[in-house]
């Protein structure tokens, strides 16, 4: 508001219904500056460039229609509030914008100057209201996430005290002590453990709340997971006599996948089965395929447990939930290991539950994704409906024969799959996440939406962003080879989908082969370089094609 | 063989002094410095086999000592545990990209850290395999 006159937009199409609210805003009395548009795009180009008070807006427009109308506006300009104008006989339509945040309606033809006036006014008066709310809201939210972090933060460092003390006495390192004071410093240490854990767990909570974990998927091996995390709960397990086992089929195929957050959710699971599971109990982790979901991968963690009431099943995932009878022998959590789960879960795009009977055990049953390279290649190598007319396989391969560190292999890894991910054109182009758990990574590929002719260009920025980083340049060699990917021949009617599995079964078979060779091995044959002038040609043959495709 | 060296950077004194104790019960020498400026002339003048870093420092703080390592040829290669109370979520890939080999959250286990340790100093680049 300029002023304190009000800038109004008027969305309307008809020239008289215009012209006559144009006249009605002015009679209203208050100090208003109307602009008219009768199209949606040359109002959305207008909101764009000067966001005006308020709009009114008929819905129905030459280049929209209905509720379509106003949420495309709305979109646009989610602060600017919108006053609906409607047929007497489409009164519904602006109910339903309303739901869809319109702040009010006004039925055409009944309109007069003053009614006008107070509506706008409204209008005004509550999105400003709806808006310093919404700021609020969020500045609170960041707030707590702040404190959170800097709380946990502090927290950490006095723990740290305790943890190192304790564990210095309890080794003897400051003179010798008895059994029994050994018996108490384990019972601190136990302590620090579980504070730790808890303070984790409160910032992880926040964190998903906030949608600020990040999951980086990749191809995983769910039986390797699930061991990982049986070897780090053996221990607690074996405590109680509870037997710990491992159910899996080897032929299971990859999971699509972040192995750090897979790993968290099983042990928060194995964690609660083991707390809920009176001595000599079995817990069974079993993962499966299932017939009727092919395109995921079943996980479940059975126990012997007490068991879950019905009542109480349908709230054990929320945050804070805490079992009953749990409060008074064993309290040791926030409740939050459900929820966190859950959340972790349903970010890779699985879901959790649990079938449960009091006093017969519980199974937690989560699934994720199955890897699939043709979901991940799909959008990047077909175009308006066709398959791209060529596609190359770029093979990077670091040999860091100077470091057996694990620590600096994985940062080698990581550091140059961050400079590849640079390197590419991510609409067009994929660095194919790694295959292996926990290995680093070593050899890498990039399958490209071009000619071995570009590749080249990018071949030459890959290895000149490779020598010149600091970390990568102490870790020696890097060989950077590629080769175009043949292409399933499109004969008669084919479906698209059918032709992306084929290219991606055809760059796994390759994947597979490279990383099957002994590393660090000067022979590559497969993607071997290939002479640069027969694949022009072909190229060029190809480009012909799918010119007559079109 | 000699003792290797360890250069503990980290501004509080009681976790500096349990660090020490730890570390020299597991037969590593042991040199300290308690803020980003004195970490850096430490580094230059003890020649240490491995650092272990904290994050919030006064005097520059881990990351602007991680920066000046990096710059300095004769420094560059030695590693470097990053051992913070912040959060890994937000560090972690950090220190690793300004050149550290490795990040631990305080309170870090015992058996963890040694383990860290003893794996970085065995192959810091430039060195021969000796696998």
């Amino acid at each position: 508001m300029n002023s304190g006159r009000t800038n109004v937009l008027l969305i309307e199409d008809n020239a008289g219904d215009a012209d006559l609210l144009r006249l009605r805003l002015l009679e209203g009395g208050s100090q208003v500056d109307v602009s008219c548009v009768d199209r949606l795009s040359s109002a959305l180009a207008f909101v764009a460039q000067q966001p005006p008070a308020v709009v009114v807006l008929d819905l129905t427009l030459p280049d929209s229609h209905g509720p379509e109308t106003f949420r495309r506006l709305h979109e646009q300009a989610p602060s600017v509030p919108v006053v609906i104008l409607t047929a007497v006989d489409d009164e519904e339509i602006a109910v339903k914008a309303v739901q869809l945040g319109a702040q009010d309606y006004l039925l055409k033809g009944q309109v007069d100057g003053k009614q006008l006036a107070r509506s706008i006014r409204y209008a005004v008066e509550r999105q400003a209201l709806l808006t310093s709310l919404e700021t609020s809201r969020q500045q609170q939210l960041q707030f707590k996430d702040e404190f959170l972090s800097h709380v946990s933060h502090e927290m950490r460092t006095p723990l740290t005290s305790i943890y190192q003390f304790a564990s210095i006495l309890c080794d003897g390192l400051a003179g010798a002590v008895s059994a029994e004071q050994r018996d108490h410093l384990g019972t601190i240490l136990k302590s620090v453990s579980q504070l730790q854990a808890m303070i984790h767990d409160l910032l992880e909570a926040t964190r998903t709340q906030s949608g600020k974990v990040r999951i980086e998927s990749h191809g995983m091996g769910v039986a390797e997971i699930i061991q990982q995390a049986i070897t780090l709960l053996r221990n607690s397990a074996q405590q109680k006599q509870i037997s710990l086992e491992l159910e899996v089929d080897r032929s299971l195929p990859l999971a699509y996948a972040d192995g750090d957050r897979v790993l968290q959710v099983l042990i928060n699971l194995l964690g609660n089965a083991i707390k809920f599971t009176s001595e000599g109990g079995a817990i069974v982790a079993k993962a499966c395929l299932v017939e009727i979901d092919p395109v995921f991968i079943y996980i479940s963690v059975s126990d012997t447990g007490r068991g879950i009431s019905p009542e109480a099943k349908p709230s054990i995932f929320e945050r804070m939930y805490q079992a009953p009878e749990a409060q008074d022998t064993s309290r040791t959590g926030l409740g939050l290991g459900l929820y966190i789960a859950k959340e972790l879960v349903e970010l890779h795009g699985g879901r959790i539950w649990v079938n449960s009977q009091l006093g017969e055990g519980s199974t937690f049953t989560f699934t994720l994704p199955r890897f699939s390279l043709d979901k991940l290649l799909g959008p990047l190598i077909t175009h308006q409906g066709l398959l791209r007319e060529s596609l190359v396989l770029i093979q990077v391969e670091i040999s860091s024969v100077l470091s057996t560190s694990t620590f600096r292999r994985k940062a080698t890894s990581l550091r140059c799959r961050e400079i590849l991910q640079r390197c590419i054109y991510p609409d067009r182009d994929l660095v194919l996440p790694g295959l292996r758990n926990g290995v680093p990574d070593e050899i890498f590929f990039i399958v490209a939406s071009t000619t071995l002719e570009f590749a080249e260009i990018m071949m030459t920025r890959i290895r000149e962003q490779l020598v010149s980083s600091p970390e990568l340049k102490t870790s020696g060699v890097f060989k950077v080879s590629a080769s175009s990917l043949k292409l399933p021949s499109v004969e008669g009617e084919v479906q698209l989908e059918k032709l992306v599995l084929q290219v991606a079964e055809h760059v796994t078979a390759i994947v597979k082969l490279a990383l099957r060779k002994p590393q660090n091995s000067n022979q590559i044959s497969n993607p071997k370089p290939v002479d640069g002038r027969t694949e022009k040609r072909r190229m060029h043959a190809k480009a012909k094609n799918s010119d007559r495709r079109r | 063989m000699p003792k290797q060296k360890i250069l503990i950077v980290d501004d509080d004194p009681d976790l500096k002094k349990g660090l020490n104790l730890r570390l020299r019960a597991n037969h590593y020498d042991t040199v300290y410095a308690s803020d980003g400026f004195s970490a850096v002339m430490m580094a230059q003048k003890e020649r240490p086999n491995l650092i272990i870093l904290d994050i919030g420092l006064p005097a520059g703080d881990g990351f602007v000592v991680l920066e000046r390592l990096q710059k300095n040829a004769a420094l560059a290669t030695i590693p470097v545990i990053v051992l913070t109370a912040r959060d890994p979520q937000t560090n972690k890939e950090r220190t690793l990209k300004a050149g550290a080999t490795a990040f631990l959250q305080k309170p870090a286990d015992n058996a963890e850290l040694l383990e860290v340790i003893s794996a970085a100093l065995d192959q810091p680049p430039g060195t021969m395999a000796q696998s």
